[in-house]
């Protein structure tokens, strides 16, 4: 039950990372390196600031920030330098890494001593059940700060999934979307493309460095190498909501971004539990998003050159009946 | 209402690819005036729609709107003067998004976009009542993404879109040109009507003579980067597809006399 909710807690957190990935890979068609480096800055932001004193709300707001930033200076290599999206993002991500080791001013940080919000979920958990005591959830007992974490996440998480919503919904958003749809028609229908590029590699980047500002506090420090490989794996989660949804709308979507990222997360924690060797993990993943990505590419290869292998054989068999 | 003043063009100066696109367009278009370019392939006719469109800066010359100089202006700012049609129907759309999306978007053309919600009930109340007109069904799909519609279908709303807030000037791109025959009538009938209710001021660029003839009250043709023929007033009114033809076909016997005489002083005299 608690590998349950440890899956369900950090699959929730890495949601925000995966939605993340979602403006900037589904929406804008970048695959932003940048997340390497900004979920990174988000955890090593607001662990150097709580160590020096800062309430904790603070420190995640200002890590959430310097992650807009990073992701807007992504944007304006992409844009107004013309820097190929790619590269773009992989200059920003590896000059973070330097940036991120300043920040901290060693390699990793631990945050023991500290009041961080996974605290403040457990104080708000203990008042609400009264007690900090085992909970008994339909016949197993969870401890209060796993459950008190795990509700919070989730709410926090609600809440981040209907801003973001509701921004796509306006006309600033429905701008943005229209940016990655068709920028020669957004551009005739008076919408700076660079600008809106910049705005949303910032927005994305923002919820990227959150990710990695509450990952950090959830498991009590922050390290210089805990982006390594999160772009596959926000990749990996989107393209499984896409495939549980199956559908365009956005609301759609961004739940099952959401969702995609819990099954993932719970698939990883069943398969180490089965013996997967964790150093595996990566390779694994990025298996999984090939075969993801290749797959609707070759059903529908294997289906055209079934259907030309008929046409072959039936044209053929018209040659034949002439040569009679 | 547009001033195109003596505008060049060189894409790719000082290589084996310079093309000289256009070489000193001069255009007064006053309000209302519907003007069709039509011109041989490489003339420049849709160099000139893109300068005005912003898609690139002229090299000298200068353009303006509506008393406005836009010259230096980026394509995106220039979109408040300017609604524009291109040739590729899936250039004026966004696909993945839905006809009500689309035409919402167009709804603030070259206006600031902040955090109200697009799509009100009664924004969609309004979209209804604009696209019923167009009588092909779509106001009961608004919800379906536009990128399960036929060209012609797209092509229609975009010519909507565009027209949605009064543009100063319309410009149209071949934007037939992808369609099939019948479909190509329906969206030219539809561009007509339009261009008509509004008095909108047009520059069209097309292939087409028959359209030429029966569409614009003024023609420009254009060849290799310059106004070769501005027919307006009873010169445009008298004007027959053939005698367009005819143009066009002097400006190719010339061309080849050129190049044949170049030939026959070179064997002769060198």
């Amino acid at each position: 039950m608690t590998l349950l909710i440890g899956a369900l807690t950090l699959g929730l957190m890495l949601s925000l990372l995966a939605l993340g990935v979602y403006v900037s890979f589904r929406i804008f068609n970048i695959p932003d390196m940048t997340a390497e480096g900004s979920v990174t800055l988000g955890a090593s932001v607001v662990a150097a600031l709580m160590v020096h004193g800062v309430n904790a709300f603070v420190a995640t707001g200002v890590a959430t920030l310097a992650g807009c930033a990073a992701g807007a200076i992504t944007g304006v290599l992409a844009t107004r330098c013309k820097i190929n999206t790619l590269l773009s993002g992989i200059l920003v991500m590896t000059g973070l890494y330097s940036v991120n080791l300043r920040v901290m001013g060693k390699s990793n940080v631990p945050l023991l001593e500290v009041k961080t919000l996974a605290n403040f979920a457990e104080n708000l958990g203990v008042r609400l059940f009264g007690g900090t005591g085992d909970l008994n959830v339909a016949g197993w007992s969870v401890g209060t700060r796993d459950a008190s974490i795990l509700l919070c996440v989730f709410a926090f998480v609600v809440v981040v999934c209907l801003l973001l919503y509701f921004f796509f919904c306006t006309d600033l958003g429905t701008a943005m979307r229209a940016t990655g749809d068709n920028p020669a028609m957004i551009c005739a229908l008076g919408v700076s493309v660079d600008a809106a590029t910049i705005f949303g590699l910032a927005v994305s980047n923002g919820l990227i460095a959150l990710c990695g500002a509450l990952i950090a506090q959830y498991q009590g420090f922050a390290d210089v190498q805990m982006g390594i490989g999160i772009v596959v794996l926000g990749i990996a989660s989107v393209i499984i909501g896409e495939a549980l949804v199956g559908s365009r709308s956005v609301g759609l979507l961004i739940t099952g971004t959401v969702i995609g990222s819990l099954v993932f997360r719970l698939l990883v924690a069943i398969a180490l539990r089965w013996g997967l060797n964790p150093n595996d993990l990566k390779i694994v993943t990025a298996l999984f998003v090939f075969v993801a990505l290749v797959m609707p590419n070759l059903g529908r290869k294997y289906q055209s050159s079934r259907a030309r292998s008929r046409q072959l054989s039936t044209s053929k068999a018209a040659d034949i009946y002439a040569a009679d | 209402m547009l001033q195109i003043d003596r505008i060049t063009k060189t894409f790719n100066p000082g290589t084996p690819n310079e093309v000289r696109a256009l070489r000193g367009v001069s255009l007064d278009l006053p309000n209302g005036t519907f003007l069709v370019v039509i011109g041989t392939n490489g003339s420049g006719k849709s160099t000139l729609l893109n300068a005005v469109a912003g898609s690139f800066f002229v090299d000298t010359g200068t353009i303006s709107i509506a008393g406005q100089k836009i010259t230096n202006w980026p394509e995106h700012r220039r979109a408040k003067f300017i609604g524009r049609v291109f040739q590729d129907p899936f250039r004026g759309t966004a696909p993945t998004m839905s006809i009500a999306e689309n035409l919402v978007l167009a709804s603030r053309r070259g206006k600031p976009r902040g955090l109200a919600l697009a799509l009100s009930h009664r924004v969609k109340e309004d979209l209804k009542a604009r696209v019923r007109p167009l009588n092909m069904g779509l106001e009961e799909r608004l919800d379906n993404p536009i990128g399960s519609l036929s060209g012609g279908q797209r092509q229609a709303l975009t010519l909507l879109m565009a027209s949605w807030i009064k543009p100063e000037l319309l410009l149209l791109d071949e934007h037939t040109a992808a369609l099939d025959p019948k479909t190509a009538d329906q969206v030219i009938r539809l561009t007509y009507e339009i261009i008509e209710r509004d008095k909108l001021t047009t520059l069209m660029v097309t292939h087409s003579m028959q359209q030429a003839v029966n569409l614009g009250d003024r023609i420009v043709m254009m060849h290799k980067g310059q106004v070769l023929h501005d027919l307006q007033g009873s010169e445009r009114a008298r004007v027959r597809p053939e005698d367009l033809l005819g143009r066009f076909e002097a400006v190719r016997r010339r061309e080849q006399l050129d190049g044949s005489v170049a030939e026959m002083l070179a064997t002769s005299y060198v």
